[in-house]
Protein backbone atom coordinates (compact mmCIF):
# COMPACT_ATOMS: atom_id res chain seq x y z
CA UNK A 1 0.00 0.00 0.00
CA UNK A 2 1.26 3.50 -0.73
CA UNK A 3 0.27 4.42 2.81
CA UNK A 4 3.07 2.20 4.12
CA UNK A 5 5.70 3.77 1.94
CA UNK A 6 4.87 7.40 2.72
CA UNK A 7 7.75 7.28 5.19
CA UNK A 8 8.82 9.90 7.66
CA UNK A 9 10.22 12.26 5.06
CA UNK A 10 8.20 15.27 6.16
CA UNK A 11 8.54 14.67 9.91
CA UNK A 12 9.78 17.90 11.52
CA UNK A 13 11.02 19.17 8.16
CA UNK A 14 9.29 22.47 8.86
CA UNK A 15 7.93 24.47 11.76
CA UNK A 16 5.42 27.25 12.23
CA UNK A 17 7.24 30.37 13.36
CA UNK A 18 4.55 33.00 13.06
CA UNK A 19 0.78 33.12 13.42
CA UNK A 20 -1.80 35.89 13.28
CA UNK A 21 -5.40 36.73 12.53
CA UNK A 22 -7.53 39.81 12.12
CA UNK A 23 -9.81 41.05 14.88
CA UNK A 24 -12.70 38.73 14.10
CA UNK A 25 -15.02 40.29 16.68
CA UNK A 26 -14.51 43.81 15.33
CA UNK A 27 -14.71 42.54 11.72
CA UNK A 28 -18.02 40.86 12.56
CA UNK A 29 -19.42 43.94 14.32
CA UNK A 30 -18.55 46.24 11.42
CA UNK A 31 -19.90 43.92 8.74
CA UNK A 32 -23.16 43.41 10.64
CA UNK A 33 -23.44 47.17 10.92
CA UNK A 34 -23.39 47.33 7.13
CA UNK A 35 -19.76 48.36 6.85
CA UNK A 36 -17.33 46.73 4.41
CA UNK A 37 -13.96 47.47 5.98
CA UNK A 38 -11.93 45.12 3.74
CA UNK A 39 -12.20 42.62 0.95
CA UNK A 40 -10.59 39.17 1.15
CA UNK A 41 -7.23 40.59 0.07
CA UNK A 42 -7.35 43.25 2.75
CA UNK A 43 -8.06 40.74 5.51
CA UNK A 44 -5.21 38.60 4.19
CA UNK A 45 -2.80 41.53 4.09
CA UNK A 46 -3.61 42.51 7.69
CA UNK A 47 -3.09 38.98 8.95
CA UNK A 48 0.12 38.64 6.94
CA UNK A 49 1.68 41.76 8.48
CA UNK A 50 0.83 40.55 11.95
CA UNK A 51 2.21 37.04 11.28
CA UNK A 52 5.53 38.53 10.14
CA UNK A 53 5.61 40.61 13.31
CA UNK A 54 4.84 37.51 15.40
CA UNK A 55 7.77 35.68 13.78
CA UNK A 56 10.01 38.72 13.87
CA UNK A 57 10.82 38.53 10.16
CA UNK A 58 10.39 40.82 7.17
CA UNK A 59 9.26 40.29 3.60
CA UNK A 60 12.83 39.82 2.40
CA UNK A 61 12.97 36.60 4.47
CA UNK A 62 10.03 35.08 2.60
CA UNK A 63 10.56 33.04 -0.57
CA UNK A 64 7.29 31.11 -0.78
CA UNK A 65 3.63 32.13 -0.77
CA UNK A 66 0.51 30.00 -0.50
CA UNK A 67 -2.84 31.77 -0.50
CA UNK A 68 -6.23 30.43 0.51
CA UNK A 69 -8.88 29.34 -1.99
CA UNK A 70 -10.83 32.58 -1.61
CA UNK A 71 -8.20 34.80 -3.24
CA UNK A 72 -6.23 34.57 -6.48
CA UNK A 73 -2.58 33.71 -5.89
CA UNK A 74 -1.25 36.26 -8.35
CA UNK A 75 -3.28 39.19 -7.09
CA UNK A 76 -2.55 38.42 -3.44
CA UNK A 77 1.15 38.32 -4.31
CA UNK A 78 0.81 41.78 -5.80
CA UNK A 79 -1.12 43.14 -2.82
CA UNK A 80 1.52 41.79 -0.43
CA UNK A 81 4.32 42.94 -2.78
CA UNK A 82 5.99 39.53 -2.67
CA UNK A 83 8.06 38.01 -5.47
CA UNK A 84 8.41 34.43 -4.22
CA UNK A 85 10.38 31.71 -5.98
CA UNK A 86 7.59 29.25 -5.27
CA UNK A 87 3.85 29.68 -4.83
CA UNK A 88 0.48 27.99 -4.74
CA UNK A 89 -3.16 28.22 -3.72
CA UNK A 90 -4.74 25.79 -1.27
CA UNK A 91 -7.22 25.27 1.53
CA UNK A 92 -5.88 25.53 5.09
CA UNK A 93 -4.67 22.02 5.78
CA UNK A 94 -3.41 21.45 2.24
CA UNK A 95 -1.56 24.76 2.42
CA UNK A 96 0.40 23.55 5.44
CA UNK A 97 1.10 20.23 3.71
CA UNK A 98 2.21 21.96 0.51
CA UNK A 99 4.48 24.33 2.44
CA UNK A 100 6.19 21.32 4.06
CA UNK A 101 6.56 19.64 0.67
CA UNK A 102 8.04 22.77 -0.92
CA UNK A 103 10.45 23.13 1.97
CA UNK A 104 11.42 19.45 1.94
CA UNK A 105 12.26 19.62 -1.76
CA UNK A 106 14.21 22.85 -1.48
CA UNK A 107 11.76 24.90 -3.51
CA UNK A 108 11.34 27.37 -0.65
CA UNK A 109 12.64 27.97 2.86
CA UNK A 110 10.24 30.43 4.47
CA UNK A 111 6.66 30.21 3.24
CA UNK A 112 3.90 32.66 4.05
CA UNK A 113 0.40 31.14 4.20
CA UNK A 114 -2.21 33.86 3.76
CA UNK A 115 -5.99 33.62 3.94
CA UNK A 116 -8.61 36.31 3.72
CA UNK A 117 -12.36 35.89 3.35
CA UNK A 118 -15.12 38.46 2.95
CA UNK A 119 -17.78 35.74 2.69
CA UNK A 120 -20.29 37.48 4.97
CA UNK A 121 -20.08 40.99 3.58
CA UNK A 122 -19.98 39.61 0.03
CA UNK A 123 -23.02 37.40 0.80
CA UNK A 124 -21.32 34.28 -0.57
CA UNK A 125 -23.83 31.55 -1.31
CA UNK A 126 -23.14 28.14 0.19
CA UNK A 127 -26.43 26.78 -1.15
CA UNK A 128 -28.41 26.99 -4.38
CA UNK A 129 -27.69 26.06 -8.00
CA UNK A 130 -24.79 28.53 -8.18
CA UNK A 131 -23.32 27.63 -4.78
CA UNK A 132 -19.67 28.20 -3.96
CA UNK A 133 -17.58 25.12 -4.64
CA UNK A 134 -20.10 23.56 -7.00
CA UNK A 135 -17.61 23.30 -9.84
CA UNK A 136 -15.31 21.14 -7.70
CA UNK A 137 -17.95 19.33 -5.68
CA UNK A 138 -20.92 18.71 -7.97
CA UNK A 139 -22.93 17.36 -5.03
CA UNK A 140 -23.15 20.94 -3.68
CA UNK A 141 -25.33 21.99 -6.63
CA UNK A 142 -26.56 18.92 -8.47
CA UNK A 143 -29.60 18.25 -6.28
CA UNK A 144 -30.86 21.84 -6.33
CA UNK A 145 -33.97 20.96 -8.42
CA UNK A 146 -35.19 19.05 -5.36
CA UNK A 147 -34.29 21.91 -3.02
CA UNK A 148 -31.30 20.04 -1.59
CA UNK A 149 -28.84 22.85 -1.93
CA UNK A 150 -26.97 23.42 1.27
CA UNK A 151 -23.97 21.58 2.65
CA UNK A 152 -25.85 21.47 5.95
CA UNK A 153 -28.49 19.31 4.32
CA UNK A 154 -25.83 16.92 3.04
CA UNK A 155 -24.54 16.52 6.59
CA UNK A 156 -28.11 16.19 7.84
CA UNK A 157 -28.58 13.22 5.49
CA UNK A 158 -25.31 11.74 6.68
CA UNK A 159 -26.10 12.20 10.36
CA UNK A 160 -29.68 10.93 10.01
CA UNK A 161 -28.41 7.66 8.59
CA UNK A 162 -25.69 7.47 11.22
CA UNK A 163 -28.35 7.92 13.93
CA UNK A 164 -30.46 5.13 12.46
CA UNK A 165 -27.54 2.72 12.19
CA UNK A 166 -25.93 3.43 15.57
CA UNK A 167 -28.75 4.52 17.87
CA UNK A 168 -27.05 7.88 18.40
CA UNK A 169 -29.46 10.62 19.53
CA UNK A 170 -29.64 14.33 18.85
CA UNK A 171 -28.59 15.01 22.44
CA UNK A 172 -25.42 12.98 21.85
CA UNK A 173 -24.53 15.31 19.01
CA UNK A 174 -25.50 18.33 21.09
CA UNK A 175 -22.59 17.65 23.42
CA UNK A 176 -20.27 18.93 20.69
CA UNK A 177 -21.86 22.37 20.36
CA UNK A 178 -22.11 22.75 24.14
CA UNK A 179 -18.45 21.80 24.66
CA UNK A 180 -17.14 24.03 21.89
CA UNK A 181 -19.13 26.98 23.19
CA UNK A 182 -17.61 26.35 26.62
CA UNK A 183 -14.16 26.57 25.02
CA UNK A 184 -15.17 29.72 23.17
CA UNK A 185 -16.32 31.30 26.44
CA UNK A 186 -12.64 31.21 27.46
CA UNK A 187 -11.39 32.59 24.15
CA UNK A 188 -11.27 36.40 23.88
CA UNK A 189 -11.16 36.14 20.06
CA UNK A 190 -14.29 33.98 19.72
CA UNK A 191 -17.39 35.50 18.14
CA UNK A 192 -19.80 33.49 20.30
CA UNK A 193 -18.70 33.46 23.94
CA UNK A 194 -22.05 32.98 25.69
CA UNK A 195 -22.25 29.43 27.02
CA UNK A 196 -25.14 27.20 26.02
CA UNK A 197 -26.67 24.15 27.67
CA UNK A 198 -27.89 20.93 26.13
CA UNK A 199 -31.44 22.22 26.65
CA UNK A 200 -30.56 25.40 24.74
CA UNK A 201 -29.19 23.22 21.96
CA UNK A 202 -32.29 21.04 21.74
CA UNK A 203 -34.65 24.03 21.99
CA UNK A 204 -32.97 25.83 19.09
CA UNK A 205 -34.77 25.39 15.77
CA UNK A 206 -33.95 22.74 13.26
CA UNK A 207 -32.36 24.03 10.06
CA UNK A 208 -32.06 20.80 8.07
CA UNK A 209 -33.48 18.20 10.45
CA UNK A 210 -31.96 16.46 12.38
CA UNK A 211 -29.40 19.30 12.58
CA UNK A 212 -30.22 22.23 14.85
CA UNK A 213 -29.05 25.83 14.64
CA UNK A 214 -26.04 25.24 16.91
CA UNK A 215 -24.79 22.40 14.70
CA UNK A 216 -24.01 24.97 12.01
CA UNK A 217 -20.84 27.02 11.62
CA UNK A 218 -20.78 30.80 11.74
CA UNK A 219 -20.39 32.95 8.63
CA UNK A 220 -18.02 35.88 9.14
CA UNK A 221 -15.28 37.93 7.50
CA UNK A 222 -11.65 37.86 8.51
CA UNK A 223 -8.11 36.76 7.80
CA UNK A 224 -5.46 34.36 9.07
CA UNK A 225 -1.77 33.98 8.25
CA UNK A 226 1.05 31.64 9.20
CA UNK A 227 4.78 31.61 8.55
CA UNK A 228 6.16 28.11 7.96
CA UNK A 229 9.94 27.74 7.80
CA UNK A 230 12.51 25.03 7.15
CA UNK A 231 13.60 23.54 10.50
CA UNK A 232 17.03 25.15 10.81
CA UNK A 233 15.75 28.51 9.60
CA UNK A 234 12.87 28.12 12.01
CA UNK A 235 15.25 27.60 14.92
CA UNK A 236 17.12 30.77 14.02
CA UNK A 237 13.85 32.71 13.72
CA UNK A 238 12.62 31.33 17.05
CA UNK A 239 15.86 32.22 18.80
CA UNK A 240 15.31 35.85 17.83
CA UNK A 241 11.55 35.98 18.36
CA UNK A 242 11.52 33.99 21.59
CA UNK A 243 8.46 32.09 20.41
CA UNK A 244 8.45 28.30 20.97
CA UNK A 245 8.74 26.28 17.77
CA UNK A 246 5.81 24.18 16.63
CA UNK A 247 6.76 21.47 14.15
CA UNK A 248 4.66 19.65 11.62
CA UNK A 249 5.28 16.08 12.76
CA UNK A 250 3.02 14.21 10.39
CA UNK A 251 0.73 14.54 7.37
CA UNK A 252 -1.86 12.12 6.04
CA UNK A 253 -4.28 12.33 3.17
CA UNK A 254 -6.78 10.17 1.34
CA UNK A 255 -9.64 11.16 -0.98
CA UNK A 256 -12.92 9.48 -1.87
CA UNK A 257 -14.13 10.69 -5.25
CA UNK A 258 -16.04 7.65 -6.48
CA UNK A 259 -19.80 8.37 -6.57
CA UNK A 260 -19.26 11.60 -4.67
CA UNK A 261 -22.12 13.47 -6.39
CA UNK A 262 -24.64 10.75 -5.61
CA UNK A 263 -23.32 10.80 -2.01
CA UNK A 264 -22.06 7.20 -1.96
CA UNK A 265 -18.95 7.66 0.20
CA UNK A 266 -20.85 10.01 2.48
CA UNK A 267 -23.95 7.90 3.09
CA UNK A 268 -22.64 4.37 2.68
CA UNK A 269 -19.21 4.74 4.29
CA UNK A 270 -19.25 7.97 6.33
CA UNK A 271 -15.86 8.61 4.64
CA UNK A 272 -14.30 5.99 6.90
CA UNK A 273 -12.01 4.30 4.33
CA UNK A 274 -10.29 7.63 3.64
CA UNK A 275 -10.09 8.47 7.33
CA UNK A 276 -8.46 5.13 8.09
CA UNK A 277 -5.82 5.63 5.38
CA UNK A 278 -5.09 9.21 6.39
CA UNK A 279 -4.96 8.18 10.05
CA UNK A 280 -2.39 5.52 9.41
CA UNK A 281 -0.24 7.92 7.42
CA UNK A 282 -0.36 10.77 9.90
CA UNK A 283 0.23 8.60 12.96
CA UNK A 284 3.11 6.71 11.33
CA UNK A 285 4.83 9.86 10.13
CA UNK A 286 4.38 11.59 13.47
CA UNK A 287 5.33 8.54 15.50
CA UNK A 288 2.39 9.05 17.83
CA UNK A 289 -1.13 7.69 18.10
CA UNK A 290 -4.45 8.96 19.38
CA UNK A 291 -3.45 8.06 22.94
CA UNK A 292 -0.60 10.61 22.73
CA UNK A 293 -2.74 13.49 21.50
CA UNK A 294 -3.22 16.38 23.93
CA UNK A 295 -5.82 18.24 21.84
CA UNK A 296 -7.81 17.33 18.75
CA UNK A 297 -8.90 20.02 16.33
CA UNK A 298 -11.49 19.13 13.71
CA UNK A 299 -12.75 21.03 10.67
CA UNK A 300 -16.28 21.66 11.89
CA UNK A 301 -18.50 23.26 9.30
CA UNK A 302 -21.05 21.10 11.12
CA UNK A 303 -20.85 19.55 14.57
CA UNK A 304 -21.19 15.97 13.30
CA UNK A 305 -17.69 16.21 11.79
CA UNK A 306 -16.40 15.66 15.32
CA UNK A 307 -18.21 12.34 15.75
CA UNK A 308 -16.99 11.06 12.41
CA UNK A 309 -13.42 12.21 13.12
CA UNK A 310 -13.33 10.54 16.55
CA UNK A 311 -14.36 7.24 14.99
CA UNK A 312 -12.43 7.47 11.74
CA UNK A 313 -9.16 8.39 13.45
CA UNK A 314 -9.31 5.68 16.08
CA UNK A 315 -10.24 7.64 19.19
CA UNK A 316 -13.22 5.33 19.69
CA UNK A 317 -15.06 2.53 17.92
CA UNK A 318 -17.59 2.97 15.13
CA UNK A 319 -20.95 4.18 16.41
CA UNK A 320 -19.49 4.94 19.84
CA UNK A 321 -18.66 8.64 19.50
CA UNK A 322 -21.68 9.82 21.48
CA UNK A 323 -20.93 7.67 24.51
CA UNK A 324 -17.20 8.34 24.13
CA UNK A 325 -17.79 12.08 24.37
CA UNK A 326 -20.02 11.65 27.41
CA UNK A 327 -17.46 9.43 29.13
CA UNK A 328 -14.27 11.23 28.13
CA UNK A 329 -15.26 14.88 27.95
CA UNK A 330 -14.16 17.06 25.04
CA UNK A 331 -14.75 20.45 26.66
CA UNK A 332 -12.67 22.34 29.23
CA UNK A 333 -11.45 19.87 31.87
CA UNK A 334 -12.24 16.89 29.63
CA UNK A 335 -9.76 14.15 28.92
CA UNK A 336 -9.69 14.87 25.18
CA UNK A 337 -9.93 18.61 24.51
CA UNK A 338 -11.55 19.11 21.09
CA UNK A 339 -11.62 22.41 19.16
CA UNK A 340 -10.18 24.34 22.08
CA UNK A 341 -10.75 27.74 20.48
CA UNK A 342 -14.44 27.07 19.85
CA UNK A 343 -13.95 26.05 16.23
CA UNK A 344 -16.12 27.11 13.34
CA UNK A 345 -19.21 26.70 15.47
CA UNK A 346 -18.27 29.35 18.03
CA UNK A 347 -14.89 30.99 17.37
CA UNK A 348 -14.73 32.02 13.71
CA UNK A 349 -15.45 30.40 10.35
CA UNK A 350 -12.03 30.72 8.82
CA UNK A 351 -12.37 27.46 6.88
CA UNK A 352 -9.81 25.53 8.89
CA UNK A 353 -7.27 28.36 9.10
CA UNK A 354 -8.23 29.32 12.65
CA UNK A 355 -7.65 25.72 13.72
CA UNK A 356 -4.05 25.88 12.49
CA UNK A 357 -3.19 28.88 14.62
CA UNK A 358 -5.07 27.42 17.59
CA UNK A 359 -2.86 24.32 17.32
CA UNK A 360 0.23 26.52 17.41
CA UNK A 361 -1.05 28.58 20.33
CA UNK A 362 -1.76 25.49 22.41
CA UNK A 363 1.69 24.01 21.86
CA UNK A 364 3.33 27.38 22.48
CA UNK A 365 1.42 27.66 25.74
CA UNK A 366 -0.37 30.82 24.59
CA UNK A 367 -3.87 29.43 25.19
CA UNK A 368 -4.66 31.68 28.14
CA UNK A 369 -7.78 30.59 30.00
CA UNK A 370 -8.26 27.72 27.58
CA UNK A 371 -4.69 26.41 27.68
CA UNK A 372 -4.45 22.61 27.65
CA UNK A 373 -1.87 21.66 30.31
CA UNK A 374 1.48 20.35 29.02
CA UNK A 375 0.24 20.38 25.44
CA UNK A 376 2.80 18.70 23.17
CA UNK A 377 0.79 17.06 20.38
CA UNK A 378 -2.15 18.64 18.60
CA UNK A 379 -3.92 16.58 15.95
CA UNK A 380 -5.87 18.27 13.16
CA UNK A 381 -8.45 16.47 11.06
CA UNK A 382 -10.14 17.91 8.00
CA UNK A 383 -12.78 16.08 6.04
CA UNK A 384 -14.42 18.21 3.40
CA UNK A 385 -16.63 16.26 1.00
CA UNK A 386 -14.50 13.14 1.17
CA UNK A 387 -11.12 14.89 0.96
CA UNK A 388 -9.57 13.76 4.22
CA UNK A 389 -6.38 15.52 5.28
CA UNK A 390 -4.77 15.34 8.69
CA UNK A 391 -1.80 16.98 10.42
CA UNK A 392 0.02 16.31 13.64
CA UNK A 393 1.65 19.32 15.22
CA UNK A 394 4.37 18.69 17.78
CA UNK A 395 6.58 20.61 20.16
CA UNK B 1 -41.79 27.49 -18.02
CA UNK B 2 -38.99 25.14 -18.95
CA UNK B 3 -38.78 21.42 -19.66
CA UNK B 4 -35.82 20.87 -17.40
CA UNK B 5 -33.74 22.60 -14.67
CA UNK B 6 -30.21 23.89 -15.15
CA UNK B 7 -28.07 21.30 -16.93
CA UNK B 8 -24.74 20.63 -15.25
CA UNK B 9 -23.36 18.75 -18.25
CA UNK B 10 -24.46 17.91 -21.81
CA UNK B 11 -25.18 14.37 -20.56
CA UNK B 12 -28.01 15.60 -18.33
CA UNK B 13 -30.38 16.56 -21.15
CA UNK B 14 -31.52 13.05 -22.24
CA UNK B 15 -32.19 12.17 -18.61
CA UNK B 16 -34.42 15.20 -18.08
CA UNK B 17 -36.23 14.47 -21.35
CA UNK B 18 -36.97 10.96 -20.08
CA UNK B 19 -38.22 12.38 -16.79
CA UNK B 20 -40.48 14.76 -18.72
CA UNK B 21 -41.89 11.66 -20.45
CA UNK B 22 -42.48 10.05 -17.02
CA UNK B 23 -40.12 7.22 -17.84
CA UNK B 24 -36.79 8.05 -16.26
CA UNK B 25 -33.80 6.61 -18.06
CA UNK B 26 -30.14 6.42 -17.08
CA UNK B 27 -27.04 5.63 -19.07
CA UNK B 28 -26.13 1.96 -19.06
CA UNK B 29 -22.56 1.06 -20.00
CA UNK B 30 -22.30 -1.00 -23.19
CA UNK B 31 -19.14 -2.64 -21.87
CA UNK B 32 -19.99 -3.68 -18.32
CA UNK B 33 -23.77 -3.05 -18.10
CA UNK B 34 -23.45 -0.73 -15.08
CA UNK B 35 -25.99 2.05 -14.68
CA UNK B 36 -24.53 5.41 -13.77
CA UNK B 37 -25.81 8.56 -12.10
CA UNK B 38 -25.40 11.42 -12.53
CA UNK B 39 -25.07 11.09 -16.31
CA UNK B 40 -21.50 11.51 -17.48
CA UNK B 41 -19.01 11.04 -20.29
CA UNK B 42 -17.62 7.66 -19.27
CA UNK B 43 -18.44 4.63 -17.15
CA UNK B 44 -16.77 5.10 -13.73
CA UNK B 45 -16.37 1.34 -13.47
CA UNK B 46 -14.67 0.50 -16.79
CA UNK B 47 -14.12 3.94 -18.42
CA UNK B 48 -16.11 2.80 -21.47
CA UNK B 49 -17.71 5.67 -23.35
CA UNK B 50 -20.40 3.69 -25.18
CA UNK B 51 -23.74 3.67 -23.37
CA UNK B 52 -27.44 3.39 -24.03
CA UNK B 53 -30.28 5.17 -22.24
CA UNK B 54 -32.30 2.50 -20.44
CA UNK B 55 -35.46 2.92 -18.36
CA UNK B 56 -35.08 2.33 -14.64
CA UNK B 57 -37.62 0.44 -12.55
CA UNK B 58 -38.14 3.34 -10.15
CA UNK B 59 -37.84 1.07 -7.14
CA UNK B 60 -35.28 1.35 -4.39
CA UNK B 61 -34.60 1.57 -0.69
CA UNK B 62 -34.22 4.53 1.65
CA UNK B 63 -30.71 5.45 2.74
CA UNK B 64 -31.58 8.67 4.56
CA UNK B 65 -33.74 11.78 4.51
CA UNK B 66 -33.83 15.34 5.81
CA UNK B 67 -36.47 17.99 6.35
CA UNK B 68 -35.74 21.67 5.70
CA UNK B 69 -37.21 23.97 8.31
CA UNK B 70 -35.88 27.11 6.67
CA UNK B 71 -36.74 28.43 3.23
CA UNK B 72 -33.82 28.48 0.84
CA UNK B 73 -35.66 28.42 -2.50
CA UNK B 74 -38.99 29.99 -3.43
CA UNK B 75 -40.22 26.67 -4.81
CA UNK B 76 -39.84 24.98 -1.45
CA UNK B 77 -41.54 26.60 1.54
CA UNK B 78 -40.74 24.70 4.76
CA UNK B 79 -41.19 22.04 5.87
CA UNK B 80 -39.79 20.41 2.76
CA UNK B 81 -38.26 16.94 2.74
CA UNK B 82 -35.94 15.04 0.46
CA UNK B 83 -34.92 11.41 0.56
CA UNK B 84 -31.75 9.63 -0.60
CA UNK B 85 -32.64 6.36 -2.29
CA UNK B 86 -30.46 3.47 -3.44
CA UNK B 87 -32.07 2.47 -6.71
CA UNK B 88 -32.37 -1.22 -7.49
CA UNK B 89 -30.13 -0.53 -10.51
CA UNK B 90 -27.32 0.57 -8.15
CA UNK B 91 -26.99 4.34 -8.22
CA UNK B 92 -28.08 6.59 -5.36
CA UNK B 93 -30.39 9.47 -6.18
CA UNK B 94 -32.17 12.26 -4.35
CA UNK B 95 -35.90 12.79 -4.66
CA UNK B 96 -38.59 14.85 -3.02
CA UNK B 97 -40.98 13.27 -0.57
CA UNK B 98 -44.40 14.66 0.38
CA UNK B 99 -44.97 15.71 3.99
CA UNK B 100 -47.58 13.00 4.55
CA UNK B 101 -45.01 10.31 3.72
CA UNK B 102 -42.17 11.52 5.93
CA UNK B 103 -43.35 9.70 9.06
CA UNK B 104 -43.22 6.39 7.17
CA UNK B 105 -39.57 6.82 6.15
CA UNK B 106 -37.00 4.50 7.65
CA UNK B 107 -33.59 3.23 6.59
CA UNK B 108 -34.02 0.36 4.10
CA UNK B 109 -37.73 1.12 3.62
CA UNK B 110 -38.81 0.22 0.07
CA UNK B 111 -39.94 3.21 -2.01
CA UNK B 112 -41.10 3.81 -5.56
CA UNK B 113 -40.57 6.71 -7.89
CA UNK B 114 -43.38 9.07 -8.82
CA UNK B 115 -43.27 12.29 -10.81
CA UNK B 116 -44.22 15.66 -9.36
CA UNK B 117 -44.42 19.11 -10.91
CA UNK B 118 -41.82 21.75 -10.04
CA UNK B 119 -43.20 25.33 -10.01
CA UNK B 120 -40.77 26.23 -12.79
CA UNK B 121 -42.67 23.92 -15.11
CA UNK B 122 -40.67 20.72 -15.30
CA UNK B 123 -41.33 17.28 -13.84
CA UNK B 124 -39.20 15.98 -11.00
CA UNK B 125 -38.68 12.45 -9.69
CA UNK B 126 -40.07 12.00 -6.18
CA UNK B 127 -40.44 8.99 -3.93
CA UNK B 128 -43.21 7.53 -1.81
CA UNK B 129 -43.43 4.37 0.29
CA UNK B 130 -43.88 1.31 -1.91
ZN1 LIG C 1 -18.66 0.14 -17.72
Amino acid sequence: MPADSCGASLHKVAAVTGIAHTDWIEDYRRVRAGDKPFDSYGYGALAFSRAMADAGISRSDIDGLIVGPTTAYERMGEVLDLNPRWGDQADAVTAVAKACMAIATGMAEVVALVYGNDQRSAAIQYGGPEAMGGDAFLSYVYHSPWGLTSQGALYALMFRRYMALTGTQERDLGQVSVAQRAWASRNPHALMQKRITLDDYLAAPYIAEPLHLFDYCLINDGGVALIVAEASRARAIATKSGKPLVFVDGIGRADLNREATSLGPRLLEFYRPAQHLAARQVYEMAGVGPEDVDALLVYDSFSCHILFALEGFGYCGEGEAGSFIARTGIGPGGQLPVNTGGGHLSESYMQGWNHQIEAVRQIRGEGGDRQVPDCRHVHYVSDVAGKVVSLMYGA
Amino acid sequence: MTSHPRLFSPYDEPMWSSIAAREMRLQRCAGCSAFRYPPGPACPRCLGVEASWEPIAGSGRVLSWTTFHRQYLSAYPPPHSVVAVKLDEGPIMIGSVKPEHVAALAVDRAVRMVYVAHPDGYLLPAFEPA
